[in-house]
């Protein structure tokens, strides 16, 4: 089959061929879905190692999901961000429990991007100052606003994700981008725009 | 709305500096996905990848004759008590014990009056011509 028509065929489609025993629906939909549940799993968590063991054992839950799975139900992907949700829930809890930890040594590891050394460093610095301000926010909206702003799911679809309204959803990440510009009103030299 | 706050510039950059999966965590979800993958079938055999026919898988027979004897009885359970059944009959056959007889005594003497000394349970031809 040609790479466009591979292209073409929806996630829920190639979890029917994974259920029906095509590898090749296997490694399309690890193309698509690892990275986006790698991104959120790593925003919310704030280490790598961590969050790489979270998409993987959300993608272990779809594939077990995959025979039973019934069409139109649910969007593959806001699934697989509900499970890496809570998911990223249970190891906050027992986060917390273990006691705090420091983000600046757990700061996300990013992609090098094609910028240089110097202007790496200060993509880097911010980069670790949002991620700082993401952690500082309440766990609800921490999640609401990486699903919306880095993620880029709509509302309806974050509503599905986090199973309440839309207006809840709304509601939630007003505050949360409020409470964001708060925490990073005092970074905003690390932000690279100086004191204004 | 105006991003007085840079906010906005932020959220760009993070989403253009994703992690990028590890070639290592690539190959533990395909390793997951090949390990709970169903076996193929037949209505989509050629699936995504087109030129690659994915044929049914047959079940492997399981066992050698002495499992299949053993499924004609419901399984070994049922095969056990029927080879035990078996048995039983041919000890009682060789050594007629004392409990057995005096039983086949009774019913003998019952049915027949004590008039026969045996119970002949296949008669044979001249016995039946004898009686007419």
């Amino acid at each position: 089959m040609p790479r466009d028509r591979i292209d073409a065929l929806s996630d829920e489609a190639l979890l029917a061929f994974y259920a029906g025993g095509d590898a090749a629906a296997a490694r399309e939909l690890t193309a698509r879905l690892v990275p986006r549940a790698l991104g959120y799993a790593g925003r919310l968590l704030g280490d790598r190692a961590e969050a790489e063991d979270v998409a993987q054992e959300a993608m272990l839950r779809l594939w077990r999901a995959a025979p039973g799975w019934r069409a139109g139900e649910a969007q593959v992907s806001t699934w697989l961000y509900r499970v890496v949700t809570n998911l990223c829930t249970d190891r906050l809890r027992r986060r917390q429990r273990r006691g705090p930890v420091g983000l600046d040594a757990d700061a996300p590891e990013v992609a090098d991007g094609a910028a240089g050394p110097e202007d790496g460093l200060i993509e880097a610095d911010r980069m670790a100052a949002l991620d700082r301000a993401l952690a500082a926010l309440p766990e609800r909206q921490r999640q609401a606003l990486v699903l919306r702003h880095i993620e880029g799911l709509s509302n309806p679809e974050i509503a599905a994700v986090m199973d309440i309204g839309v207006e809840a959803v709304e509601s939630l990440t007003a505050r949360a981008k409020r409470a964001l510009a708060a925490l990073l009103a005092g970074q905003r030299g690390a932000l690279g725009y100086g004191e204004a | 709305m105006q991003d007085r706050d840079g906010i906005d510039d932020l959220f760009a950059l993070a989403r253009e500096r994703r992690m990028v999966p590890s070639e290592a965590l690539v190959a533990r979800v395909l390793a997951d996905a090949a390990a709970e993958q169903p076996k193929a079938r037949p209505e989509v055999a050629g699936g995504v990848a087109g030129g690659a026919v994915l044929m049914p898988v047959p079940l492997r027979a399981r066992g050698g004759w002495l499992a299949r004897l053993a499924g004609v009885f419901g399984g070994f359970g049922g095969l056990a008590g029927v080879g035990g059944a078996a048995l039983a009959g041919v000890v009682l056959g060789f050594a007629q014990p004392a409990q057995v007889t005096d039983f086949t005594d009774v019913v003998t003497y019952s049915i027949l009056g004590g008039e026969a000394a045996a119970l002949d349970l296949m008669p044979t031809t001249d016995s039946l011509m004898a009686e007419e």
